[in-house]
């Protein structure tokens, strides 16, 4: 029995819909943080690809795609990290090598369970108009694990992606702890794939939280501000499908690539804004610069003289 | 006893030994600084110091134990040669030193705000505590890692580089945070190719070129001719003349 909701919700379908959109909404971002903040953008993509094999495998095996594709997942991710830790990952070849291998091995695969058909395309481009209640329970299950980790484990994750060496020094069980960042964001991948779909769950975990680095100054803001416009950009595409019959995975995508196209304008505004108040400080005089904290750097940075600052002109936000 | 000591300790990346024989001593309320020309080994002794590395001969004890595996890391607190903060961080001063509490409170208790709010207020950064990191200058950044370094109020401090590249006025402001830390008996090992202001508030001062040349008072090290950067505002330390 659906509940009594409006347009577009009345319809069960819609229902379960706006469900998942919301918790992968919620859950892509915020691990999506770390992980951008670690520099390794790319990750969710590589570790989307090899999602594809474990569907595959799936397919091929008869089990729940879900269940596969999280485990191929869960153990790719592990991979990427331990070449990541031993500094072999640095240049994208590493990222590269799990990229091809996974959807070469996901064509293949499923090619062999005769399923290269349109039932696989409702994981590579999502199907969020066709969760079903179980499905939905899984998204709610693999959502929840990531949202309670990151509550609980946050500050910890944060320390570790800010500065591992520190980490290491002040104890923190830096091999731990990056083993759960990676394998939290092959979890999230699994709950974003039936949503956006494989090929595009690394926007989600990627474009709200660019989004949120412009609009945040910390780091409990940003995580508040990329799973806002995560959960915001899934209903107004699921809306925005329903009353145009859009693709809707495609469509939350092209939602969250709008609000950072936007946000960042702001940005520029703001940072021209920021150049033109530092000229007219320096044409004044440094007395009455406008801006403190601008006109504090400035005087505390020219006096020293040996090793130049490769900060100290930086443009404050 | 003593809260570092080094002793006899080499090591090697291949087969040319980067520090050879090194014998260092901290004892608590203790304020050494560790200087060297750049290459000197300066770096290698701080990370075999922090258990980053192991000695292929020789000692290193902290607090008694292995520095690997030291059980209260809480004790000991480091500032790293300046990190790379990744371009698009967002948090605020206040994110990066509460991170500093981690080791002694762990994480499942609030951090200790007023050990925060201290620390803060040690290094002069209480006004910018909510501005974005990455938007701050080099040398307020290289505070912020001293900051996140005294939130965890260890009994060591190690600091890599601190003051390369940080104005006067904030090198003075600097020494006054060490001088508190210290005169509450916490030893401070300060590691540095130049050591500016902070020169007249050191116990002692240990040289090293692979191998330690010099320990002792400042003042000796002046007799011999050398100059810390006492005279005059960020005056580089000349150690080649050193034998």
């Amino acid at each position: 029995m659906p509940l009594p909701l409006p347009w577009p919700f009345e319809r069960e379908f819609m229902q379960l819909a706006l469900l998942a959109g919301v918790l992968v909404g919620l859950s892509a971002p915020l691990i999506g943080t770390f992980v951008v903040q670690r520099r390794m953008s790319l990750l969710g993509d590589g570790i989307g690809h090899l999602a594809f094999t474990g569907v595959a495998v799936g397919l091929l095996l008869e089990v729940w795609p879900v269940w596969s594709a999280l485990l191929v997942a869960v153990a790719g991710a592990l991979g990427i990290e331990r070449l990541r830790a031993q500094g072999r990952a640095s240049g994208d070849l590493a990222l590269a090598l799990f990229f091809y291998g996974g959807i070469a091995g996901g064509v293949v695969i499923s090619g062999k369970a005769g399923a290269l058909d349109a039932n696989l395309f409702a994981y590579l481009f999502g199907s969020i108009l066709t969760v079903t209640r179980g499905e939905l329970l899984a998204v709610a299950v693999l959502s929840g694990a990531v949202i309670a980790a990151v509550a609980i484990g946050g500050r910890l994750l944060f320390a570790v992606v800010v500065d591992e060496e520190w980490a290491r020094v002040a104890g923190l069980p830096v091999g731990v702890l990056n083993g759960v960042l990676a394998v939290l964001t092959a979890t999230a991948v699994v709950a974003a794939m039936r949503v956006v779909g494989i090929l595009l769950i690394a926007a989600l975990m990627v474009l709200p939280v660019a989004s949120a680095q412009v609009l945040a100054r910390s780091q409990r803001g940003t995580l508040w501000w990329a799973s806002g416009i995560g959960v915001g950009s899934a209903v107004v595409g699921l809306v925005a499908a329903r009353q145009w019959d859009l693709a809707p995975g495609g469509t939350i995508v092209l939602v969250a690539l709008v609000v950072f196209l936007v946000v960042s304008q702001l940005d520029a505004r703001r940072r021209l804004g920021v150049v033109a108040r530092a000229v007219r400080a320096v044409r004044r005089g440094p007395v009455d610069a406008p801006d403190p904290v601008l006109a504090g750097t400035i005087h505390a940075d020219h006096r020293h003289t040996h090793e130049p600052d490769p900060h100290a002109h930086e443009v404050h936000r | 006893m003593a809260i570092l000591s080094v002793e006899g300790v080499t090591f090697a990346y291949q087969t040319e030994p980067v520090v050879e024989a090194v014998d260092l001593r901290l004892d608590p309320g203790e304020f050494v600084a560790l200087v060297g020309p750049n290459g000197s080994g300066k770096s290698t002794l701080v990370r075999l110091v922090l258990g980053l590395l192991r000695p292929q001969r020789g000692v290193v004890r902290l607090f008694g134990q292995d520095p690997a595996d030291l059980d209260d890391r809480a004790r000991l607190g480091y500032v790293p040669q300046r990190p790379a903060l990744a371009a698009g961080l967002t948090a605020t001063v206040e994110d990066i030193v509460t991170a500093g509490q981690l080791a002694r409170r762990g994480w499942w208790r609030r951090a200790d705000r007023e050990a925060v709010d201290r620390a803060l207020e040690a290094v002069g950064l209480s006004d910018l505590r909510r501005e974005r990191v990455a938007s701050l200058s080099g040398g307020q950044q290289q505070r912020t890692f001293i900051a996140r370094a005294l939130a965890g109020e260890p009994e060591l401090l190690v600091l890599d580089e601190p003051i390369a590249g940080v104005d006067a006025e904030a090198q003075r402001r600097f020494r006054e945070s060490l001088v508190h830390l210290v005169e509450r008996g916490a030893a401070v090992l300060l590691v540095s190719h130049e050591l500016g202001a902070v020169a007249e508030a050191l116990d002692r001062v240990v040289v090293l070129k692979r191998s330690v040349r010099f320990d002792g008072p400042p003042s000796e090290l002046a007799a011999a001719g050398v100059s810390l950067g006492v005279h005059a505002e960020d005056l580089p330390l000349w150690l080649e003349g050193i034998r």
